[in-house]
């Protein structure tokens, strides 16, 4: 990978870092309502889809997804403090506040909405597919899962009928090794996912989620393997989230460290970067450009008005009104 | 409100021309479902279509109830028309999810960034010894969920009218087709036309008591309503068409005018549409009333396969011409 290409990958990987735990921090604070599912760890898997999923084509963000959000409002539109506001509630976010964490979208920059039933765009996924395919648009339809989530039934329905109609999906399965507090292979009859998925018969891989190098090749091999109209195409991402559970951390010590210190995926890509003769320096500043960056959409979002009670009722059906009151 | 010409038609073939003329006029609608291409469905309600517009617009699939409603659900949010058969509605509990979580929340949750403009037609009701499995009236598992559309037709010029206006809708609808009506025949317009979503019909005028009912227990009622005459009671019928959002305005001005009402739905009794209807109407027309809403609905039971334990089950002409009279003679 050339070096300019490396370095606007660290650059996402650190808007991704910035995000997620200035939101953290937020949380803690109690500015940030319901639920919180950060990326942190996953960045280069991050970085790597988003950098390479046009406005024109379409994915389904998991709940550790912000990220992704963010990267495709700032890529496409330049407004990636919508993705921030929207966490806060706010009239200002993608969904004027009515999504948050679990539920933005934005189908201008690709974006169509996590769903906070895990799995369940497993199934949508296939309809924008088939739209795509019956249309003739190049379009790439991404379903975006964690490895839990292939226990539900719409996993496989989806790999199959993906299969028999050969649906321009691309599956992105991001194997952070538990779901909640069940680890991969309790859940899975196998730890390795691309087994689960290869009976459906087309193209399965799994990948170094945390290489981003290697990540960012992956996708693109995907990718122009479905714009080619060769059908859907499975990845597996092999990485590591640092949220636990709600009461704390309940992982091995030795993983733990493997995972946040040998195997960050910031860290990894710094080290390349160091190799390709990029300066401290240099690397400094890019971290704390975003930091910066992510500071000013925490305070646009706190700063922004909270939605018109109005919008309580609003859009409910296209063609009736629901009463306010 | 249509074309002149009208021909006598059942209410499949009714259906199947609503299928046939929206599949003409609007290149984004498809049909998808389990064997309804070549076959032309379980009903034959989709017969000839995939041999007129081919496989990549009537679309068989795997039993994949989930897979089917996804599709129809992600197609819809890029602007397709899809139209879904749902074999047996007691199947809908294995798309319940794409149906409730998705199809009726993404306009609302996602800001109006997007709509779902899809149909799921599907074969409800009992009475003909289809079991626990293929014999629900399952409005009830819809009826508390905003955003979603519940269309009921009683005959077959208003299912072809809703098909038509359902697959124009801008909103997810659920598209119920009591299978004891298919064969039911009627005069239907030949030519293109849509019936109203959200707005009842006063399928017989009558001055003492409000009957309000729904696919099934309209022909009933109407019938009751005939028999009942004899006896001086007039009996104005109700057919509410829509269960979602439903006329309330058609169906509180009818009670208004008679002071008497009865609502009559297959479903089981407990939380379900009749008891929506009930309160409503007890709410809003307390004054008017002269007697307690009498109520016509299935027992609170799952449904047998034995023909007369079925009967017990399922609520019939003669419970409708009870409740009528139970009304009357309550009537302060
Ligand atoms: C259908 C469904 N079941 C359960 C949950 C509750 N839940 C939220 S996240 C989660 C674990 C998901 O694990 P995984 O897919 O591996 O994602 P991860 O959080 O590890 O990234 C569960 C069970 C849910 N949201 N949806
Ligand atoms: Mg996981």
């Amino acid at each position: 990978m050339q070096q300019d290409q490396l370095l606007d990958l660290y650059r996402d990987m650190w808007l991704i870092r910035a995000f997620e735990q200035a939101l953290e921090r937020e949380f803690e604070q109690g500015g940030v309502p319901g639920m919180l599912h950060t990326g942190l760890g996953q960045e280069a898997t991050q970085a790597a889809l988003a950098s390479q999923l046009e406005a024109t084509d379409c994915f389904f963000p998991d709940h550790r997804c912000h990220g992704i959000n963010a990267l495709a409002q700032e890529r496409h539109k330049g407004d990636g403090e919508r993705i921030m506001a929207e966490l806060f509630g706010k009239s200002t976010g993608v969904c004027s506040g009515k999504g948050g964490s679990l539920h933005s979208a934005d189908p201008s920059v690709g974006n169509y909405g996590d769903n906070a039933v895990e799995g369940s765009y497993m199934a949508t996924v296939l309809g924008v597919a088939l739209a795509a395919k019956m249309r003739g648009e190049a379009k790439v339809a991404c379903a975006i899962i964690g490895d839990g989530t292939v226990g539900r039934g719409e996993f496989h329905e989806s790999l199959n009928m993906a299969a028999i109609w050969d649906l321009p999906v691309l599956y992105a399965c991001v194997n952070n090794g538990y779901a909640i507090a069940t680890p991969v292979g309790e859940g899975h009859a196998s730890a390795d996912i691309v087994d689960l998925a290869r009976g459906y018969g087309f193209p399965c891989e799994q990948v170094d989620g945390n290489d981003i190098v290697a990540a960012h090749e992956a996708v693109g091999k995907a990718i122009s393997h479905i714009r080619a109209g060769k059908g859907p195409y499975f990845l597996e991402f092999k990485t590591w989230r640092w949220q636990g559970i709600f009461a704390g951390e309940f992982r091995p010590e030795a993983e733990v460290k493997y995972w946040r210190e040998d195997h960050d995926p910031i860290l990894l890509a710094n080290d390349a970067l160091e190799a390709m003769g990029v300066s401290q320096a240099q690397r400094s500043a890019i971290e704390s450009e975003q930091v910066g960056r992510i500071e000013e959409w925490i305070t646009f979002a706190k700063e922004s008005p909270n939605p018109e009670l109005a919008k309580a009722t609003a859009d409910v059906y296209v063609g009736w009104e629901v009463a306010s009151s | 409100m249509s074309t002149s010409t009208t021909k006598r038609t059942s209410f499949t073939k009714a259906l199947n021309d609503a299928l046939d003329q929206g599949m003409d006029r609007f290149d984004e609608m498809f049909l998808i479902g389990e064997d309804i291409g070549e076959m032309g469905g379980d009903f034959g309600v989709t017969r000839k279509l995939w041999a007129k517009y081919g496989a990549e617009r009537v679309r068989d699939t795997p039993l994949s109830e989930a897979a089917i409603i996804g599709t129809c659900v992600g197609a819809s949010m890029v602007g397709m028309r899809p139209v879904a058969e749902i074999m047996f509605a007691d199947f809908l509990g294995e798309c319940y999810d794409q149906i409730v979580n998705n199809a009726a929340k993404l306009h609302y949750m996602f800001d109006g960034q997007f709509k779902a403009p899809l149909v799921i037609r599907t074969a409800c009701g009992g009475g003909f010894g289809g079991g626990p499995h293929h014999s629900q009236s399952v409005e009830g598992w819809f009826l508390n969920v905003p955003g979603i559309v519940i269309v009921a037709p009683s005959n077959p010029e208003d299912a072809k009218g809703l098909l038509l206006a359902s697959i124009e809708s801008d909103d997810p609808v659920l598209f119920l087709e009591h299978k004891a009506l298919y064969r039911a025949r009627g005069e239907v317009p030949t030519g293109y036309y849509t019936t109203p979503l959200g707005s009842a019909a006063i399928a017989r005028e009558g001055t003492d008591i409000t009957v309000v009912a729904t696919m099934r227990m309209v022909p009933m009622a109407l019938s009751a309503a005939e028999a009942l005459d004899a006896d001086g009671i007039s009996v104005e019928v109700v057919d509410l068409r829509t269960i979602r959002p439903y006329d309330a305005e058609t169906v509180l001005a009818s009670v208004a005018k008679t002071g008497r009402a009865v609502v009559a739905n297959e479903a089981p009794k407990i939380g379900g549409l009749g008891a929506e209807l009930s309160a409503r109407i007890h709410e809003e027309c307390f004054s008017e009333l002269q007697a307690p809403v009498g109520r016509v609905d299935g027992l609170d039971s799952p449904i047998p396969f034995s023909v007369p334990l079925e009967h017990e089950i399922l609520p019939d002409e003669a419970d409708i011409t009870a409740a009528i009279r139970t009304t009357m003679e309550a009537s302060r």
